[in-house]
């Protein structure tokens, strides 16, 4: 019978890490496209842009004395269903609190775009 | 009588033979993924690039004027100026290096007498074939003005719309 032969050891040690190295690398390759994707996809479906536009220009309009300019709200609404598929609606009203003399502004701004729901409430201080 | 020696070697090759088969499977099952999520990562990068463009145009220039560009633009109908102001903050003209980004804008209105959704062109870089691949970015935009026409001049909100694409 013959003797196992156990030259060149090192080589064979080498081979096997190159081996596994390469298939590890492999595998990150692999993954990294794919979070890549589902990164940039939730990026996309994330309305962020469209819910700070909206918050936006609803508080630029709201003006001083905080009431709803009937026009302007049914713009908004009826335009952000046509053209970009989400319901909105909002309240602009305004508190005077006598004990103080002070007025406060507050708004509640609702967003739905069948994938993200947003409510706001603000109130100026 | 069969040879008993380099079985190591031979154990070693069939390790690594398998190995280098799954590694291959691995590699080969990476491109094929790998077309979808580009155009994904590309989306996003040209939304955000439009969209940032867009909040600049809204910005009024300085404290001392109310109006922002956009605003401007869309009381002027101005789409030569929208087309200067739009391909300078994406890069595709002015200094440095150029991008290859071709759009078409527009704003939607609702007409104040019929209720019906209108859209009225500003500018395009080329017109649309359908073949294009394009992102859309929007912006709310108060203005008074006349829409349509025949309406009175009141604060109206319409909504800019840009399609973006890449050559």
């Amino acid at each position: 019978m013959a003797r196992l032969n156990d030259d060149a050891q090192w080589i064979v040690l080498m081979g096997f890490l190159v081996s596994f190295s390469l298939f590890f690398l492999a595998l990150i390759i692999n993954q990294s496209t794919i979070v890549g994707q589902s990164t940039s996809e939730s990026v996309i479906e994330f309305p962020k842009s469209d819910v700070r536009d909206i918050s936006h220009v609803i508080k630029e309009h709201a003006g001083n004395n905080g009431e709803i300019d009937d026009r302007v709200y049914h713009d908004i609404i009826n335009l952000s269903i046509k053209r970009k598929g989400a319901v909105v609606n909002y309240t602009l009203n305004t508190l005077h609190y006598q004990p103080f003399d002070y007025t406060h502004n507050y708004s509640l701004i609702h967003y739905n775009n069948g994938v993200t729901i947003y409510n706001e409430n603000w109130t100026s201080q | 009588m069969v040879n008993s020696g380099g079985q190591l070697y031979t154990i070693e090759g069939v390790a690594a033979g398998l190995i280098i088969l799954v590694t291959a499977y691995l590699v080969l099952n990476t491109t094929t993924v790998y077309t979808a999520g580009d155009s994904h990562i590309s989306d996003m990068q040209l939304e955000i690039l439009g969209s940032d463009a867009l909040k600049m145009m809204d910005t009024p220039l300085n404290s001392s004027v109310t109006e922002s560009p956009l605003q401007q633009i869309v009381r002027n109908d101005d789409g030569f100026l929208f087309r200067e102001m739009f391909m300078r903050y994406t890069n595709v003209s002015g200094f440095g290096p150029k991008h290859d980004i071709q759009f078409s804008a527009s704003y939607t209105y609702e007409s104040a007498t019929d209720a019906s959704i209108n859209s009225v062109p500003l500018n395009a870089s080329r017109n649309l074939t359908g073949g294009e691949h394009a992102v859309r970015v929007t912006k709310w935009v108060i203005v008074n003005k006349k829409l349509p026409s025949s309406a009175p001049s009141e604060d109206r909100a319409v909504l800019v719309e840009v399609l973006l694409w890449r050559d």
